[in-house]
């Protein structure tokens, strides 16, 4: 395994920051493929950092028992947002700046900003497939899926299917994706899969472990990784479109009680939590399932106001090529 | 009239309450509308809504010599109003960046229903002017930012006192801008920004409101019979003409020179000093002549982070034949 710093700066301590990429190569002259592993652009969100853990390890060993596998490269870039992980903010501190909108034209030159495009650059010289972890923010915990912008769907289903997640939701293009790193990496022609697990500032040994398997069956399926022992096989990912998506949102100001749990089938009319008023002790809204379907998102943090999401069900699936 | 366009019920706390306030003279055909507040630290901007409010309902009430409403005006004075209350740029409960959120969406997340409410509400104006202070850890000299304006904006421009005019590059994060949505909309706009956030500064705030109500005699909707709308010179430049100057190293920055001053090229702009026993460790100089827009206030730096940006004459990549 080779370590590098893709870019690093001085803090006013004096202390010198290093965004590390680990490096697994290829016993061939030509890689068949080069697949990146990505986490930490937002510094609370650490079930992708595990999971960069787990891929580490393992890549490790197997480099040492069978190194003749690495058929392509693998690249792995744990910590993106270094400081902020320390911190467990999602933003980077001092400027409060998502790492995550600066891509994608003239967005300042702060540091953040720098970084950002350093990153993007390394991506797109060191990989032909990027895999960017994140979890959900404080408010919602979600079943390990990928999101996908619709364009870039035809190029990115066939990859997604192997990554052993519950869920493949196809979006429609927003302005708000264009100056994400995983919109700019498609734009240049990197396939980059996001992936959504868990919640925030915690870690899910289960959502990991799924993820886990996926990864490494990407690895195989696309040739990067071929160990003696191929991975076990993975489930098919359900396929959705908004349109096959309930969203449930708060109606009031209180506290969301959830009284059912994530990832599970759920029949129309199921009770998934409610609503109350803590200061007069009033129910405000009982939270029922509309629809039929899979329980793929469930409000986390307590604390709603109007409109807030409450939770999310696929409703049917359906064949998005 | 204040009226509330938003109401926030919040659990265990009181509604607050998004207000605008608006004055019409008897025939209106044009409307002028002023944002402020988008993010909750931007204390200059909030403060100047209240003089000019205080201002308009003079006129309103008949009581301010000479003027007189024709058209219309409305002002939104603080948009980020929980961020306001909680003493923060971003409103903590979601980190959300509420300029990066338009035009917004009703059934979204809070940030985005209240983007909605104030383009909603402002969408159909003539004019508009979203008023700033810089962004976090720097002062701005009062200047002004115009996207690719036309004449008349150049003109409105010209009428708010400010001498220095930026046209910045669009970018995918620009895009989501309230402004941007403005002009997208074919708002003759401009952005006003000066000083810094965390701070009133009245000096400057009654130079800027000057600039306010002459825009507003230019543009008709207000006149006066003692006073014609003044025409102020306006230097443009475009984002060529930027430099941004950097932290060569990390520590204390120590400025030596202040906003709005007019650099000659290899001035001193201040000097980097180690946090702990004060050597210099950095000089940073004005690479070429211009104007110091923008300057670092807070002194704690990392490197690599912009320290001033200097607004001078466009540097040629070749020889212009």
């Amino acid at each position: 395994m080779e370590r590098q710093a893709i870019v690093s700066y001085q803090t006013p301590s004096g202390q010198t920051v290093k965004i590390i990429k680990h490096s697994f190569l290829s016993i061939r002259r030509w890689p068949v493929k080069r697949v990146a592993f990505v986490a930490g652009l937002h510094g609370n969100e650490l079930e992708g950092i595990y999971l960069c853990h787990l891929l580490t390890r393992h890549l490790r060993g197997l480099q040492t028992s069978q190194p003749e596998a690495f058929k392509g490269e693998v690249h792995i870039y744990p910590a993106i947002n270094p400081q902020a992980i320390a911190t467990g903010n999602r933003l980077w501190p001092f400027f409060s700046v998502d790492m995550n909108r600066l891509l994608g034209g003239e967005n300042g030159k702060s540091l953040p900003a720098q970084i950002a495009g350093a990153l993007l650059d390394d991506l797109k010289s060191s990989a032909n497939i990027v895999v960017d972890f994140h979890a959900s923010n404080l408010h919602l915990n979600e079943v390990p899926q990928i999101r996908i912008i619709d364009g870039f769907h035809k190029k990115l289903i066939p990859l997604a299917v192997h990554c052993n997640t519950d869920l493949v939701w196809v979006h429609p293009p927003s302005p708000v994706f264009e100056s994400t790193l995983g919109y700019n990496l498609n734009r240049a022609k990197v396939r980059a899969l996001i992936v959504e697990s868990g919640t925030c500032l915690r870690l899910n040994c289960d959502f990991a472990n799924s993820l886990f398997n996926g990864m490494l069956n990407l690895l195989y399926q696309t040739g990067v990784l071929v160990p003696a022992e191929p991975p076990p096989p993975v489930e098919h990912p359900l396929m959705v479109q908004p349109s096959q998506v309930a969203l449930l949102q708060s109606a009031h100001a209180g506290l969301f009680v959830g009284h059912t749990k994530l990832r599970q089938h759920v029949r129309k009319g199921d009770t998934l939590g409610e609503v109350i008023d803590p200061a007069d002790g009033d129910l405000l809204q009982k939270v029922t399932a509309p629809e039929t379907g899979f329980l793929f998102t469930l409000r986390e943090h307590p604390l709603v106001y109007p409109g807030s999401p409450l939770a999310r069900i696929a409703i049917k699936e359906t064949d998005l090529l | 009239m204040k009226e509330t366009i938003f109401s926030i019920p919040a659990p265990l706390s009181p509604t607050a309450n998004l207000v605008k306030f608006s004055w019409e003279g008897m025939h209106p055909k044009e409307t002028f509308s002023i944002v402020a507040g988008l993010h909750g630290d931007q204390l200059n901007s909030i403060y100047l809504c209240s003089q000019l409010i205080q201002f308009l309902d003079a006129v309103a009430k008949g009581i301010e010599p000479g003027y007189r409403l024709k058209g219309r005006v409305q002002v939104i004075p603080a948009a980020n109003l929980l961020a306001l209350q909680e003493g923060t740029r971003l409103w903590s409960f979601d980190d959300l960046d509420m300029d990066l959120t338009f035009p917004g969406n009703a059934q979204g997340e809070l940030a985005e229903q209240i983007a909605d409410a104030v383009f909603k509400h402002t969408v159909d104006s003539q004019y508009g002017i979203v008023l700033h202070t810089a962004a976090d850890h720097y002062e701005d000299a009062p200047h002004l930012v115009c996207l690719n304006p036309d004449s008349v904006t150049k003109d409105l421009a010209r009428s708010l006192g400010p001498e220095i005019a930026r046209k910045p590059e669009e970018s995918p994060a620009f895009r989501l801008k309230l402004y941007y949505r403005w002009i997208n909309q074919g708002i003759k706009a401009v952005i006003v920004s000066a000083g810094k956030p965390h701070q009133l500064n009245q000096p400057l705030c009654k130079t800027l409101f000057s600039g306010l109500v002459n825009a507003l005699l230019w543009t008709g909707v207000l006149t006066c019979n003692q006073k014609k709308p003044r025409k102020h010179t306006v230097e443009f430049f475009d984002s060529g003409c930027e430099q941004l100057i950097h932290a060569g190293a990390a520590g204390l920055f120590i400025p030596m020179a202040k906003p709005g001053a007019s650099l000659k090229k290899g001035e001193k702009v201040g000097e980097v000093v180690d946090l702990y026993t004060g050597a210099i460790l950095d000089s940073p100089v004005a690479s070429a002549d211009g104007s110091l827009v923008t300057l670092r206030d807070y002194p704690i730096v990392y490197q690599k982070e912009p320290l001033a940006v200097l607004l001078g004459k466009r540097k040629f990549r070749f020889w212009p034949f």
